[in-house]
């Protein structure tokens, strides 16, 4: 009787214990299905979406957010360089290459908490494509550095690591299933202050 | 001992039920969620500033060149419309149900003169719009959103400071009205 009773108990204890845990690991990690990897850029076509998988529902209904709907935009995220590196905020980094088809685009800097980086003085907190300086052709450069640099430039403040977040909006690759085929734009580390 | 074997097998089993039951239940058991931040802020139907002056935005992700406004709605009590004027470089609009999921969405080049003019409703409620249009929805684009309760946000680009003003002016004047 007792030897069923504590079979019983640890049957259950498992099951209710070894459920939430899994659940909470799960949701803790950065485990993703619909995720598009392009260069060092990252995007979740169907985040928030009813069309995501259960994971990333239940992670998405934690973080209290509102995402882009496919006639809106789509976001791309890097926190790595092209060399593999964490981005930091103390480095200068430059953005250069081709931007995908899009009615326009901007792109910020976040803090790994989500919150927008610091920037000096009032500078803007982005830059978008509707003011930007053009190389010949269709190419974009820009930096991002704590520093003045001629060009293009998305003036930061503070230290640690940071995402670098683009966003493009009104794009038919949001709604296109080749979204993997897409050129983004390539991140290289110029001087750093340490 | 394979009674003992006999129980853990039978408990790593349910952990898996549990798994998948607690995975689903998560986002309707929620507390941090959009619904719950707007409905802090203001009552139905009340279009609310995502990026209130002088404060953090209520939604994180939005893009610090944007403004935007939300209006929560309840179709059990009829259609809702929201209506605005036009004027500004880009803006979008985007029907989410009430756990926070995007269920619809637009920008203003979806719209003939980008006069911002949307009613939202379920499937039912458009038949009998269809049935008798009022005169006021003769140029609305029509939602059909599968949902009872949800959120409208419109987004708006700010391209610099000087366009403040007239982001603002277009944000303010939404109206976000119920047709029961």
């Amino acid at each position: 009787m007792i030897k069923t009773l504590f079979l019983t108990a640890l049957t259950v204890a498992i099951a209710v214990a070894g459920g939430a845990a899994s659940v909470w690991v799960a949701l803790d990690t950065d485990l993703a299905f619909d995720t598009v990897k392009i260069g060092g850029w990252t995007a979740h076509p169907r985040r928030g979406t009813s069309d995501a998988d259960p994971y990333a529902r239940a992670r998405f209904s934690r973080e209290a957010d509102l995402a882009l709907g496919i006639g809106e935009g789509l976001v791309f995220t890097a926190d790595h360089d092209a060399n593999g590196d964490p981005l930091r905020l103390s480095c200068a980094y430059r953005i250069e290459g081709e931007m995908p088809a899009a009615r326009f685009w901007t792109l910020h800097a976040r803090l790994p908490d989500g919150t927008v980086v610091d920037r000096p003085g009032a500078r803007p907190p982005a830059l978008h494509s509707y003011a930007l300086l053009r190389e010949a052709g269709s190419d974009v450069a820009t930096t991002i550095s704590r520093h003045p640099v001629p060009g293009n430039w998305l003036a930061v403040a503070g230290s640690g690591h940071f995402v670098i977040r683009l966003t493009l909006y009104d794009t038919a690759i949001a709604s296109s299933a080749r979204v993997a085929d897409i050129q983004l734009p390539r991140i290289r580390r110029e001087d750093c202050d340490d | 001992m394979t009674r003992l074997f006999h129980a853990v097998l039978v408990g790593v089993l349910g952990a898996g039920i549990v798994h998948i039951a607690v995975l689903l239940m998560v986002p309707a058991y929620s507390q941090r969620d959009a619904w719950s931040i707007l409905s802090e802020r203001s009552n139905f139907y009340l279009p609310t500033r995502l990026d209130p002056a002088g404060e953090q935005p209520l939604i994180a992700s939005l893009d610090p060149l944007f403004s935007a406004i939300a209006c929560r709605f309840d179709l059990s009590d009829g259609v809702v419309r929201i209506h605005g004027a036009a004027g500004v470089p880009f803006w979008s609009i985007s029907v989410y149900d009430r756990v926070g999921q995007n269920t619809f969405s637009f920008n203003d080049r979806s719209t003939d003169d980008s006069r911002l003019d949307f009613v939202v409703g379920t499937p039912v409620q458009m038949i009998d719009l269809r049935n008798a249009l009022p005169t006021d929805f003769a140029r609305s684009v029509f939602i059909e959103a599968d949902v009872t309760e949800g959120i409208v946000v419109v987004r708006s680009f700010r391209p610099d400071e000087s366009w403040s003003r007239i982001i603002d002016a277009f944000l303010n004047r939404i109206n976000c009205t119920l047709h029961d």
